[in-house]
């Protein structure tokens, strides 16, 4: 009588706990499924610029990496300190990968030579190649930014403030708004995402 | 055992309370799996979610107000049904607490503990909205965990309570020696010192994510501090105690109820699984399912000994 109510017992904890684990299993995966889902917003077209350093940089040092980019110049007063300040703290809390790289581009190339570049990095603490300030004739930069990244706007002074995520594949994947701060917690979660599908 | 026939308010009792800690046990298996899915902020607004009491299916449903990027529909609704089987249980701890009230005001060792669950379940309900207001701080999600432990206490004892009162189970047997019960009293001491330093790990690792947020867990494992090992050498320490008491309540056969031996040999099993799950957590990068298990588990293993410890003192005054 009573081993029969062990058994009993054991059967129903076991199949319980069975039940329990198969339920988790599948929230965990739908919630896991849910973030990875992003949408494929467009491929980045190609180009080619020089980054601070002198190195050039364009489509193709992208591709491989996950990428977050954005558009700045550094005598802008206004929005660009602050959202080249959120970059920066992204860079570091970013700072335990290579596979993830930040690229901003000047949109007044005229002012921002390579030494006024490379001025700029150091004031945003960059000291690797994880963050590139790039320069590139205005005509392309324009056209990057209308007909690449989709972003209205005449340059330089009304230039977006958004963040753009850019897959290992050149795919723009996301649009983050740098004065948002649960935006931006999106775009990590949406890194990490992208990252962990890299592996 | 002989089955006492029951009057329709005992019975009535014994069915919310039972309902009452199985919906809790529940409950914090869900906001376990709820936490580790990444969901605990799928509404950023609470009680309402997105600003609505049914959370939106699509993004264009989502009010102005709320970034719209911050919209995933699955991680609200994961979160939205944590908060109404929460709303469930609320309403089961509330309504036993009334049926005590009205029915057991004598009954001290009922009453009481019965306000007191729904006292703290109300209060529990206004703490998610801290959690989920301070972005989920570890801190506050261990306050979390505790007042749910507690929570399940209360009713776990209630339960046991009234059943023990309405059918005799206890008179007809065991009278033990306190030797035992104090033993239980300390593995449960131990057991409680053990889940704040799980919680601690826990905490550890999320502000460790925090700060960089791209790491792996098995990076993560590497720069946690001696928590970690602490945790996992008191693990096995209480696994060995409590290997020493079931032996105890075995040997005593003649003093300790088969109810208590089972539940004696129930804890030890509940600790081999929670050694096992701590070590598959270690080797295997954390991951979610098992973190879910492994605090799941432990809440089960503060119930048993709770029961355990009950079964034991009733005895005494029977």
């Amino acid at each position: 009588m009573r081993s029969k109510g062990i058994y009993s017992g054991l059967i129903l904890g076991v199949s319980g706990a069975l039940i329990l684990a198969l339920l988790g299993l599948i929230v965990i995966e739908i919630a896991h499924e849910s973030r990875q889902s992003l949408d494929q917003l467009g491929v980045v077209p190609e180009f080619s610029f020089i980054d601070q350093n002198g190195n050039i940089f364009g489509k193709e040092q992208m591709m491989g990496h996950l990428n977050i980019v954005n558009f700045f110049f550094t005598s802008c007063k206004g929005p660009c300190p602050y959202m080249n300040g959120k970059v920066a703290e992204l860079y570091q809390k970013y700072s335990t990968t290579n596979r993830v790289q930040f690229v901003s581009v000047s949109v007044d190339p005229e002012t921002d030579s390579l030494q006024v570049l490379r001025n700029y990095a150091a004031r945003f603490g960059v000291t690797d190649e994880r963050w590139r300030f790039l320069r590139g004739p205005v005509e392309d930069v324009q056209n990057l930014t209308e007909h690449g990244f989709h972003l209205a706007g005449e340059l330089p002074n009304l230039h977006s403030t958004k963040l753009i995520l850019v897959d290992q594949n050149g795919t723009i994947r996301g649009y983050y708004d740098s004065f948002d701060d649960a935006s931006l917690d999106v775009l990590t979660v949406h890194t990490r995402a992208l990252l962990r599908g890299m592996m | 055992m002989q089955e006492e026939k029951l009057s329709p308010k005992v019975e009535n009792f014994r069915k919310w309370a039972l309902a009452a800690t199985v919906l809790t046990y529940f409950l914090i298996f869900v906001g376990g799996l709820v936490r580790v899915s990444g969901a605990g902020l799928g509404c950023p607004d609470w009680p309402k979610c997105f600003g609505s009491w049914i959370p939106p299916f699509s993004r264009q449903q989502v009010p102005p107000e709320f970034e719209a990027g911050t919209f995933n529909v699955t991680l609200a609704w994961i979160e939205y049904i944590n908060r109404l089987i929460g709303v469930i249980v609320g309403v089961l701890i509330a309504g036993t607490a009334l049926i005590a009230i009205k029915n057991f005001r004598s009954e001290k060792r009922i009453l009481i503990p019965s306000i007191i669950a729904a006292l703290l379940v109300a209060f529990q309900g206004w703490y998610g909205s801290v959690v989920v207001g301070s972005k989920l701080m570890p801190h506050t999600v261990s306050v979390h965990l505790v007042l749910a432990l507690t929570i399940v206490s209360l009713l776990i004892y209630v339960t046991q309570t009234v059943f023990y009162q309405s059918t005799g189970y206890n008179k007809i047997d065991n009278n033990t020696n306190s030797f035992l019960r104090k033993s239980v009293l300390l593995l449960w001491i131990f057991a409680i010192i053990q889940i704040i330093l799980g919680t601690q790990v826990r905490s550890e690792i999320e502000l460790i994510l925090l700060e960089f947020p791209l790491l792996f867990e098995h990076e993560v494992l590497t720069v946690i501090g001696p928590v970690n090992y602490m945790h996992s050498i008191w693990g096995i320490f209480i696994t060995l105690v409590s290997f020493f008491v079931a032996i105890g309540l075995i040997k005593r056969k003649d003093r300790t109820s088969y109810f208590a031996r089972i539940m004696g040999t129930i804890a030890v099993l509940l600790l081999v699984i929670q050694v096992i799950l701590g070590s598959a957590l270690e080797i295997f990068g954390i991951p979610a399912i098992l973190q879910v298990f492994h605090l799941w588990i432990a809440s089960l293993f503060i119930g048993s000994l709770l029961v355990l410890y009950t079964d034991l003192a009733y005895a005494k005054g029977a």
